[in-house]
């Protein structure tokens, strides 16, 4: 973005080009990059990706419901170990795959990011 | 590969004057593809030169951002390739209803950016000193007794997921201020929530080219109130984000 093109601005260029460099670099390592030399470990990325995706949704649900004072301590205890389990495992195999938190995503053109 | 469709009308003689001498993507040359008041901006290119690059980027908009000083157009998304002018014709008689509607929608006006920053962990602190303050006017959930290492979990979870929707309250609460302000405009907006951790705004706004002085007054005013954000707008665009059909 050039600079004439801002109307007002009470930060500095710099720093807003740092932003915008920071959505564009997003851009690039969140594309599905299939083709024959790697498709284990992107199938392994697409395949985590969705996996992380509904843990995430799973996580946020059981948080509304704690929040929301519905669930008994017992029922509480069971629900910390199993997504902490759930956690546990997920950290094991993006380790496996050589995968990092930035690349469980997917960039969906005009709808944004995936997460 | 076609750039822009545009409101051409009678001044055909001042679309063919702009585009002598315009030069497009791989310094391609611009031609014209007329249908009966419409017309759309093409070059010829190979395919293989079409590459998605910052240099191809800034071609591309060039000529449809030269364009749109003087006629009211619709950019086409970069990369958007037919076989023929015949192929362009068609499409153009095809779908001339829903061009001629979105040509009617964006009629002497411009888009506009404004994005939002913060500074993330002073918006947490700020956030969570208040709704901290809030709860202890009312009762916790039982839940935040520790005993055990998935309770602490639990409980660890809970406080994110709390400020998320501090957050998410937060950012509306702009949101909703922001639509107020700029009702007086009549602008169209559109609003992204919590692009990345810092830019919690991304809006897009399409108003009449005359009110553009009002807007950044506008911007002005609502960073005054919003002491611990930035804001940044920026313009005048070509209408990207309201142009609203699909290809038949």
């Amino acid at each position: 973005m050039s600079e004439n093109k801002i109307l007002f601005n009470t930060g500095s260029f710099d720093g807003i080009s740092e932003e915008i460099g920071k959505l564009t670099s997003n851009t690039e390592e969140s594309k599905l990059k299939l083709t024959p030399d790697n498709a284990d470990s992107g199938l392994a990325k697409l395949v985590l990706t969705l996996v992380e995706l509904i843990r995430k949704l799973v996580e946020k649900q059981a948080m509304r419901r704690v929040d929301g004072g519905s669930l008994t301590d017992t029922e509480i205890e069971r629900l910390g170990e199993t997504l902490m389990k759930l956690e546990l495992k997920m950290e094991e195999l993006k380790k496996h795959f050589n995968l990092t938190d930035r690349d469980l995503n997917l960039n969906l053109g005009p709808l944004g990011d995936l997460m | 590969m076609i750039y822009s469709i545009l409101s051409s009308g009678e001044r055909t003689e001042k679309l063919n004057s702009l585009l002598v001498g315009m030069k497009g993507i791989a310094g391609a040359d611009i031609n014209i593809v007329f249908f009966e008041n419409i017309s759309a901006i093409v070059c010829d290119i190979n395919r293989i030169k079409l590459v998605a690059d910052q240099s191809n980027a800034i071609a591309y908009a060039g000529v449809i951002e030269t364009l749109a000083h003087h006629f009211t157009l619709l950019p086409v998304r970069f990369g958007s390739v037919m076989e023929s002018d015949a192929a362009i014709i068609h499409m153009l008689k095809k779908n001339y209803n829903d061009i001629q509607q979105n040509l009617l929608k964006v009629e002497n006006k411009y888009e506009f950016g404004l994005k939002i920053f913060c500074e993330p962990e002073k918006l947490k602190a700020e956030l969570t000193a208040k709704s901290d303050a809030n709860a202890k006017t009312s009762t916790s959930p039982a839940t935040e007794i520790n005993n055990s290492v998935y309770r602490d979990w639990v409980n660890k979870k809970l406080k994110e997921h709390r400020f998320e929707e501090l957050l998410v309250t937060y950012v509306d609460s702009v949101i909703s201020k922001i639509k107020g302000d700029l009702d007086q405009l009549k602008a169209i907006n559109k609003f992204k929530k919590i692009v990345t951790t810092s830019m919690i705004i991304d809006a897009v706004f399409l108003l009449d080219k005359e009110r553009k002085d009002l807007l950044v007054e506008t911007v002005g005013e609502l960073q005054n109130q919003h002491a611990g954000l930035t804001f940044v707008l920026t313009g005048p665009w070509p209408p990207y984000n309201f142009v609203d059909f699909t290809v038949k």
